[in-house]
């Protein structure tokens, strides 16, 4: 699935994975991101954090009709307040992807699916 | 001081709140990373006011349970990005003096260092020219300063000093900021927090703006907001970037003492994005106004003024916006059309004779490559029309059709052709003066009475409607059924025209595409003629890949 664009000089397609990939890069630039989750936990590895070329396994994008819709797995550090860091994505996405891809997005859902507690 | 006591610690959280909250706006106004939001200060000043509540509530004189009341309100009350930062420093600063009950220099610096080290534990991808950078330039200072002295009050100033050094240097480390020509607002916010503190050491109040605010960062942010705001050129309604000093004359002053607060509000009302700063001999003042002049009168009351610099902004943002906008302009300057007519087709000679019969739009498009609904709702806006009908001449386009019908925002109806042949006599029956649904009617019945034949190549063996057809061969449709295969485009096209015309069709119209010739079409024609002589024969060449024919009967 794209996103496809036209003007008068001919069309512009762009696909989900690059769409995927601006919108993991915007989260992982997030404070209390440490890291994107699979979708998958059980295949890929339980609470595996993926790494930077995995990026799009931890974004869903999906296209309802002309609206675009992204799920994110994400993994928070601990003693972050979660609900705050998690708004702080969606705004952050949203605002990445209308900057970068000139495109509205519909919804931008966060799924927490693991705190890093590291040995402070 | 050698010692730092719970108390204390408290007082000065007390302080550092309200210096923040003093400036929250100023911080608001730097708002330009991660998102340009102005909404930096007033998450950073709720964030830490619900610290500073907490550690209200603790009596006892324990700096370590003070702190740890910092960290649990901060984290209660995190609001935004610099907020969630904000709590995880003290967070990891509270961790490490959780057991002391007084702290010295060194005990100190080092629980900036852990707050800073924890901070740095809660992200991936840490941004630099941030409120992290700061925090971290400012701790590594008290850290070198702790080792060879014992006062804390000094540990604070070289702290705080070193936090200031650091947020000037944000630009250079985070493009967008040097960009806009300001200082991080969560930086600047932190920076708020740390003089806070260190008045509170050494038991000073400090001025209610910041004497480090700079006339110069409040302008840029000031512009960079209004940029953001305004997407057209019209939409400015204040056109003149004014900016001026004046200089205070003892003769204007007597009649019209300086008040700055009367001074803002009488400017406010000759524009925007105001800002005044004053001390006792200048006032320095940036508006945007429509009438710079007056703003200057009113100026002159109250001494001369000095570096007077006006802008027409709208020239500006025409430069800056002119090469975005290029790109929507056919749609802009298209003339407008009461109707547009919108029809799906593939080659161009077929898109020309829709033209040349009245399609306001034909997009590409057919069999194997169906245009979106978007596209199709683009392809309308961009007529710009008042009413729409949409033409898809493929069954497996209706209902892209329908759905942009719906959301073109006009008043939009489908004629539902199947093929170009109905779509060609679908158009011919369109009256412009008559409304949507009308039309909508007339065209439908007027393609009714067409019958289409198309011929194209099989590409793969296959039987269908009981016709056996093998690879690359030529197939006929009638109507959407398939009536014959063969090898010879002249006999498979020969032999379903025979089978498409009867005793009351008046008109063929041949259609010929890649893979076949004008004298192909021309001896069909003759053929046609010679068997039906009641019969008109039309030929068009249509240029449409994958049909080497497309025939109408009507």
């Amino acid at each position: 699935m794209s996103i496809g664009l036209e003007n008068e000089f001919g069309k512009i397609e762009i696909s989900n994975d690059v769409i995927a990939q601006a919108a993991g890069g915007a989260a992982v630039e997030c404070y209390g991101i440490v890291g994107m989750a699979s979708r998958h936990q059980i295949r890929d590895g339980l609470t595996d954090i993926l790494r930077k070329e995995n990026f799009t396994k931890g974004v869903i994008v999906r296209n309802v009709g002309d609206d675009l819709h992204i799920d994110m797995y994400v993994i928070v550090g601990y003693g972050t307040k979660i609900t705050e860091v998690a708004y702080q994505v969606q705004s952050k996405v949203k605002y990445t992807l209308s900057r970068l891809l000139g495109m509205a997005v519909g919804s931008v859902n966060i799924f927490v699916q693991g705190v890093r507690v590291t040995n402070l | 001081m050698k010692h730092l006591n719970g108390h204390r610690f408290a007082e000065m959280v007390k302080m550092g709140s309200h210096h923040l909250s003093d400036n929250a706006d100023y911080v608001d106004s730097l708002n330009v990373f991660p998102v340009p939001d102005g909404d930096t200060g007033t998450n950073m000043n709720l964030s830490m006011t619900s610290g500073a509540k907490e550690t209200e509530r603790v009596a006892e004189d324990h700096i370590g349970k003070t702190a740890q009341a910092l960290a649990k309100g901060l984290l209660m009350g995190a609001r935004g990005n610099s907020g969630v930062i904000l709590s995880q420093l003290f967070r990891g600063f509270s961790k490490e003096i959780e057991q002391e009950e007084e702290l010295t220099a060194k005990t100190f610096a080092g629980a900036f260092q852990a707050g800073v080290d924890t901070a740095y534990k809660a992200v991936m991808k840490p941004v630099e020219g941030t409120i992290l950078t700061v925090a971290k330039d400012a701790a590594r200072k008290a850290v070198e300063t702790a080792e060879a002295d014992e006062d804390l009050i000094r540990v604070m100033e070289a702290l705080t000093d070193e936090a200031r050094a650091s947020l000037k240097r944000t630009p250079d480390l985070l493009p967008v900021l040097k960009e806009v020509g300001v200082v991080d607002s969560g930086g600047q916010g932190l920076v708020f927090v740390y003089e806070g503190f260190l008045a509170a050491m050494k038991g000073e109040k400090l001025p209610e703006r910041s004497a480090e605010v700079s006339m110069d960062d409040l302008i840029s942010a000031e512009h960079h907001k209004s940029v953001q705001a305004f997407m057209d050129t019209s939409d400015i309604e204040f056109g003149y970037c004014t900016e001026f000093m004046v200089r205070f004359e003892k003769d204007k002053t007597e009649n019209h003492p300086f008040d700055e607060q009367k001074f803002r509000e009488d400017l406010s009302g000759y524009g925007d994005s105001l800002l005044v700063i004053s001390d006792d001999e200048l006032a320095k003042v940036h508006i945007h106004s429509e009438e710079p002049g007056d703003v200057l009168t009113y100026g002159q009351r109250y001494g001369s003024l000095i570096n007077i610099k006006i802008e027409n902004m709208r020239q500006q943002h025409t430069a800056i916006v002119g090469e975005g906008h290029r790109a929507e302009r056919p749609a802009k300057t298209g003339e407008t059309h009461p109707y547009a007519v919108i029809t799906v087709s593939m080659g161009p000679g077929i898109a020309e004779l829709f033209k040349s019969i009245g399609a306001s739009a034909v997009i590409e498009g057919g069999q194997t490559m169906n245009p979106s609904t978007e596209d199709i709702v683009e392809a309308i806006r961009r007529v710009g029309a008042e009413r729409a009908l949409i033409l898809p001449n493929n069954k497996n386009i209706i209902m892209a059709a329908e759905q942009a019908a719906e959301m073109a925002g006009i008043e939009a109806a489908v004629v539902p052709t199947k093929t170009v042949p109905q779509g060609l006599a679908a158009i011919l029956a369109f009256n412009p003066e008559a409304t949507v649904e009308e039309n909508a009617n007339a065209m439908t019945s007027a393609f009714s009475h067409v019958r289409t034949g198309q011929v194209t190549t099989a590409v793969r063996d296959t039987t269908i409607d009981g016709v056996a057809i093998q690879k690359d061969d030529f197939m006929a449709i009638a109507e959407g059924k398939i009536v014959k295969s063969g090898a010879s485009l002249d006999e498979v096209t020969r032999s379903l025209l025979d089978g498409l015309i009867d005793g009351d069709s008046e008109i063929v119209t041949i259609l010929y595409g890649t893979g076949a010739t004008a004298e192909e079409a021309e001896r069909l024609a003759s053929h046609i003629e010679a068997s039906h002589p009641e019969v008109e024969v039309e030929i068009h060449d249509g240029k449409q890949p994958l049909y080497p024919y497309i025939l109408s009967v009507e």
